[in-house]
């Protein structure tokens, strides 16, 4: 009884009642479903002059004399993303604060990681610039600290007693980039699903990341068993403490046989919506599915607990696919493909 | 005490804990209005509206004052 009042206490309505209102309005104002089809048949320049009537005009007008085409789009769409995100840091206070901070830190990562790229491949400063999302525990400050420096030793250097630290010396010691990244990201959900759920928020939030970690699990087994790959290729690929998925589930499913593994996801949460879909779908379209799916599970559990983490989660999830999906049609446009290719990318929840 | 100082304080708390009923219960929906107008103006009067139902709970208590003291 104590628990449950300590529980009840712990959270402030007024608190989440200003953010969770906030970004109501804002989640208004994100692209709808049937604006894709629109999209769909313009031209690239008719994408742009689309944007710049819609909420990415700020970010339009101010690149636009600098920038044409798919370049435009491309760092508007980043730019866009950092200011909303840290809108939402800005406009919180307290528990959502942090619990939205702790969760943007993935684009510390991000950044991170297209910067390690970025200099590999001797990529010029502007261009590695242009896709970093400032959204995370470092500003941008930092991160322009990082572009400068030559080596990618002075860039681990930077992060010298942080959590991050462990998987930039290794990649200094030349690691392959992939398990570079799995390293990162694991490092980044273990602290996260890793929090001490002592209060309701706590609860949801713990529960939205290991959801979360379930989705990434699935599709990197999926991924890797359509490419052949071992257990033991599959296993540090794993991200430990899913909901569903740990790594003792995650070694029983890998070891299985495609159509086996298909049957036994059976009962798990994301299964049961796809599962008829999924008989003889391309992997690329089961993984979309999978997207679709989660963001559909987020919306729908933001509907039943409108005072808590959810619908904020589910607005960060929701405006990540909207720039996800303006870039897919960007690049398709460009590229030439044709308008049903370009759609099955996409992810329209 | 006599009764008519019991109903004294009777009617005082009639008032002071519908008020502080009435603000637990404002605080959130405040907050959302408030939220609500900064993200667009136009929520403005929709906002006030919800802000100011529950205090027609201070309004009950303000008649059982009024009954406690006058009737």
């Amino acid at each position: 009884m104590a628990g449950i009042f300590k529980r009840l206490i712990g959270t402030k309505p007024s608190e989440w009642a200003y953010v969770v209102s906030r970004v109501r309005v804002m989640s208004r104002k994100l692209i709808p479903a049937d604006e894709y089809n629109k999209l769909l048949n313009m031209e690239l320049d008719e994408v742009i002059r689309y944007l710049e009537e819609s909420e990415y005009k700020k970010e339009i007008d101010e690149l636009g004399f600098k920038y044409s085409g798919l370049t435009l789009i491309d760092y508007a769409l980043s730019l866009n993303l950092s200011r909303t995100y840290n809108k939402l840091i800005r406009i919180s206070k307290g528990v959502p604060r942090d619990l939205i901070s702790a969760y943007l830190k993935r684009y510390d990562i991000w950044n991170i990681l297209n910067i390690i790229r970025g200099k590999m491949y001797n990529f010029p400063q502007e261009e590695i610039e242009g896709t970093l999302i400032y959204a995370g525990e470092y500003d941008e400050e930092f991160f322009k600290t990082l572009l400068i420096k030559e080596t990618i030793e002075e860039i681990a250097k930077a992060f010298e007693g942080t959590p991050f630290y462990p998987a930039l010396e290794k990649i200094v010691r030349v690691c392959p980039m992939s398990e570079f990244e799995d390293d990162l990201y694991k490092i980044y959900y273990n602290s996260l699903a890793g929090i001490k759920a002592d209060t309701l928020d706590m609860k949801y939030f713990i529960d939205f990341i290991k959801m979360e970690v379930d989705i990434k699990n699935i599709k990197s087994i999926l991924r890797l068993k359509s490419e052949g790959a071992s257990v033991d290729e599959i296993m540090p690929k794993i991200i430990p403490r899913g909901l569903q998925i740990n790594e003792d589930e995650a070694r029983k499913l890998s070891a299985l046989e495609w159509d086996e593994l298909l049957k036994s996801l059976e009962g798990y949460w994301f299964w049961e919506e796809i599962k008829d879909s999924v008989d003889g779908a391309e992997l690329s379209k089961i993984e979309a599915m999978l997207d679709k799916l989660w963001a559909k599970k987020v919306l729908s559990k933001s509907h039943s607990f409108p005072l808590s983490v959810l619908p904020v989660m589910a607005f960060i999830l929701l405006k990540k696919i909207e720039v996800d999906n303006l870039r897919i049609i960007a690049r398709g446009k460009s590229a030439g493909m044709d308008t049903e290719n370009i759609k099955e990318q996409l992810v329209i929840v | 005490m006599p009764v008519e100082g019991m109903v004294a304080v009777g009617a005082g708390l009639a008032v002071g804990l519908a008020g502080i009923g009435a603000g637990l219960g404002e605080q959130g929906i405040g907050a959302a209005a408030v939220g609500a107008m900064a993200e667009d103006p136009d929520f403005f009067g929709r906002g006030l509206l919800m802000t100011v139902i529950p205090e027609t709970i201070v309004i009950f208590g303000l008649v059982i004052s009024f009954l406690l003291m006058f009737i």
